[in-house]
């Protein structure tokens, strides 16, 4: 059971800064708090008592999304049923909405939020090898001197492990920005015990975009989680269908490739296979999303795995 | 600290109380406005029991501070049949029969109306997905949707209001009708008061300080910091029990709470009754309890062994029962046989995972009457042994028995009523426990675990010749149900086939486990599971389809089962008809398939769980326009 003697919701940056000031290493952020409740249950955290919980999903900064054509910046504070809600985000954002719908179930999407699913730097995170295909950096702030200063860093680099961070005491993550990719397919393939409110044992993203015809492969963005600490692009997969057409025989080629990847600490031999289908999946998926035309995926290849 | 001063509106009324920080909004809803038709059943957002609408979304109450709610309008279960005529979708779930045990009913009603109210026209398909943050045990889910696309129909105009009556008798016969239950107004409108809903003025809040050890002698327990707390109105140990302490179905070796020693993880030892809950909770981390840890068996075959840790006295050789059953001579019948085949089978431990958690409210009423009132599926046996623990005449001891949110058997054993009596005869004051689900799962009895050597001996043609079973069941740290379970299952073990030659030892175990129990089927499932894989191995390697092997050796009317039991009508033939039929079933031996079966991919078989409806919804929606 959690505790608190105070529960902070500032409307502002600064708000929260002092907040944070006034309560240094007495409270602990929530944003969703999605996590932090069944955190503080018998079997994991067991009771726990925070002096101050310092709610940051009111302040305005953190909840502004804004679409432009080359890149998209969404507030940490976003609810992932966005990516779902609003088509002018899902346009910009095509593997996103795919994720969202494997992401726990609507009323918690509701609730939780991209920031808190990067902070929490779960292995398992779904949003994650989303952002990262999609370049994503994050904003990070802090106030020191009576000054909010920011810094960015990519967001692979951000996440250095099973819920660790970059992230510094006393500092927020208010914001990322990541490439706008309309006209790409996109694709998020999944694997765990159930359909709804269920914890990746795998799940690959995966962007593609065709030229006009419908027959080679433009630009391509795999990323994966779940086989080890941290999420990973898939940069040598990339690299070999970047500029090639779209084919059956090149997609199995490329699904054979990130086998040497699989680091996770228990089931490798399963995961190893999952990863296969799921790239060549994932491709399909992304291809035919993106507008491939019919007779570049062998009816066979999609039968063993559309 | 300051408490919030916390502003909302609720079911369309303002209201402006301080609320305390830490409080979830479903806290605040259940115990401060008592609106507890909306439930808790997990409290890590994974059941849906408290699912409310906030601002119009619908959000799950029990992930949610309510901070957070703060000046929002919030719509409870209680909104939807307020005047209380029943919203459509209430009615279409009295309509299909889609409430059962009720406890995950307001949760589902709640996330139904969501769906609706989102997408008014979605399909079965997307009504799943969207309902997927809710669980139910009872239903299968399949009335739920039914219920759902009854309403949806009757909202869109496109079947008569009065398809959400109930079906008119055909001459005074009901069979094949739906049949409304007449329990199902109180749970689809949040108004049936389930245990953990009741509260009494003056009622005190139990907590139970339970073992972390899975076998260890209790050197001593030391309440006296604890009882120094402000707000803690009384502590009991085992040394509380006025009377004969043990409880059980078939053998009383549980005491109420552990005696001199603890014999698995999450075993009672003490429980304090408190003003609230933290309270409670603080005063259970100040029992200081010294244990000196016993060497401890988790495995039924080791504790078989000779110098194994044993767990009861009574029981040195750590058996809690042995059922066998002769008939014939099972090594003549092997000997006599064409094909004799041995497989060993095992099934795990399973938690019914009911929704509803135990819970229970305890009083001594002004004629001194000990009255609990709990989800108790056995409440007649647990009065006859509560009388002897306590010491009083049975007209002293009364059991109420509240509704059931789902039991399966696991609700069948007095793990927590006999706490509840001592605390509130000791502090004659109403006493409440309600188990979080992390309680429930550690301390409540499980399936029995089983491992089972299966020797079969058939005739060419498919007649079985001797049947030979051995199966070891991991009873956990208490009897429970075990011997009634391996009694069922031992009866049951050579299935309704004619086996002249049968040999079935079933064992129940003591070990430090969780202690296993009564669960649907008692026992039958775990002798089924083998003798029936087992068949379909035999057909196999005899070239027979399984059903055409079930045919050759099914027990016929006027039959006489293993145990003497004379069968006046036997229905295992039509039943195998009727499911053949109904499974589309491809005839022949499971290896005269080729690389794809036949009978799959048909419409009427549900293909695998895919997510990504309501894509395809907002799609066709797109093509239309």
């Amino acid at each position: 059971m959690l505790t608190c003697d105070d529960y902070i919701t500032p409307a502002s940056l600064d708000e929260a800064f002092d907040a944070m000031a006034a309560h240094r290493s007495h409270y602990r952020i929530v944003a969703g708090a999605t996590d932090t409740l069944p955190w503080a249950r018998e079997g994991r955290a067991g009771d726990v008592h925070i002096p101050v919980l310092i709610d940051v999903t009111k302040i305005h900064e953190l909840l502004h999304i804004s679409v432009g054509d080359k890149r998209v910046r969404l507030g940490a504070a976003t609810p992932i049923q966005r990516f779902l809600d609003d088509t002018n985000l899902a346009r910009s954002l095509p593997a996103m909405p795919r994720c969202a719908v494997w992401f726990a179930d609507d009323q918690i999407r509701a609730q939780a939020t991209i920031g808190g699913n990067i902070v929490n730097a779960s292995p398992a995170a779904d949003a994650t090898p989303c952002l990262i295909a999609h370049e994503a950096e994050v904003e990070l702030a802090k106030k020191s001197g009576g000054k909010i200063t920011r810094r960015r860093m990519k967001l692979d680099q951000f996440v250095t492990g099973p819920n660790r961070t970059e992230l510094e005491e006393g500092e927020l993550l208010v914001g990322v920005e990541c490439d706008a990719l309309p006209g790409c397919g996109g694709s998020f393939e999944k694997v765990g015990h159930r359909r709804s409110l269920v914890i990746s044992l795998v799940c690959l993203a995966t962007l593609v975009k065709l030229d006009g015809k419908g027959r080679y492969i433009e630009d391509v963005r795999l990323s994966i989680a779940g086989i080890g600490p941290k999420p990973l692009r898939l940069n040598e997969i990339e690299n070999f269908l970047r500029r090639g057409p779209v084919s059956a025989e090149r997609f199995n080629q490329a699904a054979d490739m990130p086998v040497s990847l699989v680091a996770s600490r228990t089931r490798q031999e399963y995961r190893r296979e999952v990863v296969r289908g799921f790239v060549l999946r994932g491709l399909i998926n992304a291809a035919r999303a993106a507008g491939a035309k019919p007779d570049t995926l062998t009816p066979e290849l999609e039968a063993a795995y559309a | 600290m300051p408490d919030l001063q916390f502003q909302a509106t609720i079911n369309g009324r303002k209201i402006s109380r301080s609320a305390k920080p830490h409080q979830r909004l479903l806290d605040f809803i259940r115990d401060d406005l008592n609106l507890t038709g909306n439930k808790e059943g997990c409290g890590a957002g994974e059941c849906g029991t408290c699912s409310v609408f906030v601002d119009g979304t619908l959000m799950k109450s029990c992930l949610l501070p309510v901070a957070k709610a703060q000046g929002t309008t919030i719509e409870t279960v209680e909104a939807l049949a307020k005047t209380g005529e029943l919203s459509v979708l209430q009615k279409a779930f009295h309509k299909t029969g889609a409430s059962q045990c009720g406890y995950c009913i307001p949760g589902m009603v709640m996330a139904a109306t969501a769906a609706l109210r989102t997408n008014p026209f979605a399909d079965r398909e997307e009504i799943k997905e969207r309902l997927g943050g809710n669980i139910c045990r009872c239903t299968g889910y399949q009335k739920i949707f039914d219920a759902v696309e009854l309403a949806r129909d009757v909202q869109n105009g496109t079947l008569p209001a009065s398809a959400l009556m109930e079906d008119e008798a055909e001459s005074g016969d009901f069979i094949g009708k739906n049949v409304r239950r007449i329990d199902t107004p109180s749970k689809v409108s949040g108004r049936l008061k389930y245990a953990a809903d009741m509260t009494m003025p003056g009622m005190l809040h139990v907590q139970v300080l339970r073992s972390p050890y899975a076998h260890a002698r209790i050197v001593s327990i030391d309440t006296s910091a604890a009882e120094a707390i402000e707000g803690v109105a009384g502590i009991i140990t085992s040394a509380d029990v006025p009377g004969e302490d043990g409880f059980g179905v078939f053998v009383n070796d549980q005491p109420v709470m552990a005696q001199d020693k603890v014999r698995y993880v999450g075993e009672a030892v003490a429980a304090v009754a408190a003003e609230d809950l933290l309270i409670a909770k603080r005063a259970l981390s100040s029992i200081n309890v010294i244990y000196a840890p016993l060497p401890s068996v988790f495995d039924p075959e080791e504790a078989l062994c000779p110098g194994a840790p044993v767990l009861h006295d009574y029981a040195p050789d750590n058996v809690t029962k042995h059922i066998p059953i002769r008939v014939g001579d099972t090594e003549k019948g092997f000997a006599e046989s064409d094909l004799v085949i041995e497989e060993t089978y095992s099934t795990q431990p399973i938690e019914h995972a009911y929704l509803e958690p135990e819970a229970g409210l305890t009083y001594v009423d002004h004629d001194g009457v000990v009255t609990i009132v709990s989800p108790d599926q056995n409440i007649t046996h647990h009065r006859h042994m509560l009388a002897r623990i306590i010491a009083k005449p049975i007209s002293k001891v009364r059991f109420i028995m509240s509704p059931v949110g789902g039991g399966f058997g696991g609700k069948e054993d007095m793990i927590y009523q006999g706490m509840l009596a001592l605390l509130a005869m000791k502090t004659q004051r109403p006493v409440r426990l309600v188990f979080t689900r992390e309680d429930s799962i550690i301390s409540t009895a499980k399936r029995h675990p089983s491992r089972t050597v299966l020797r079969m001996g058939l005739m060419r043609d498919g007649r079985i010749r001797a049947l030979r079973m051995k199966m070891i069941c991991d009873g956990g740290a208490y009897g429970l149900s075990t011997e009634g379970v391996m009694r069922k299952a031992a009866i049951l073990a050579a299935g309704p086939y004619v086996i002249p030659n049968v040999r079935v030892d079933t064992f129940g175990i003591y070990t430090n486990n969780t202690p296993s129990g009564a669960f649907r089927s008692f026992g039958a499932l775990q002798t089924a599971f083998a003798t029936e894989s087992h068949l379909d191995i035999c057909a196999e390697r005899l070239g027979l389809d399984p059903f055409q092997i079930r045919r050759i050796n099914a027990m016929r009317d006027g039959a006489l089962t293993h145990t003497k039991a004379k069968l006046g009508s036997v229905s295992l033939m039509r039943a195998l008809d009727a499911l053949e039929k109904a499974s589309g079933w491809e005839t022949g031996a499971p290896t005269s398939r080729g690389e794809i079966r036949g009978d799959l991919d048909r419409p009427d078989i549900r293909p695998p769980c895919a997510l990504g409806a309501r894509f395809a919804a907002a799609e066709k929606r797109e093509a239309a326009e």
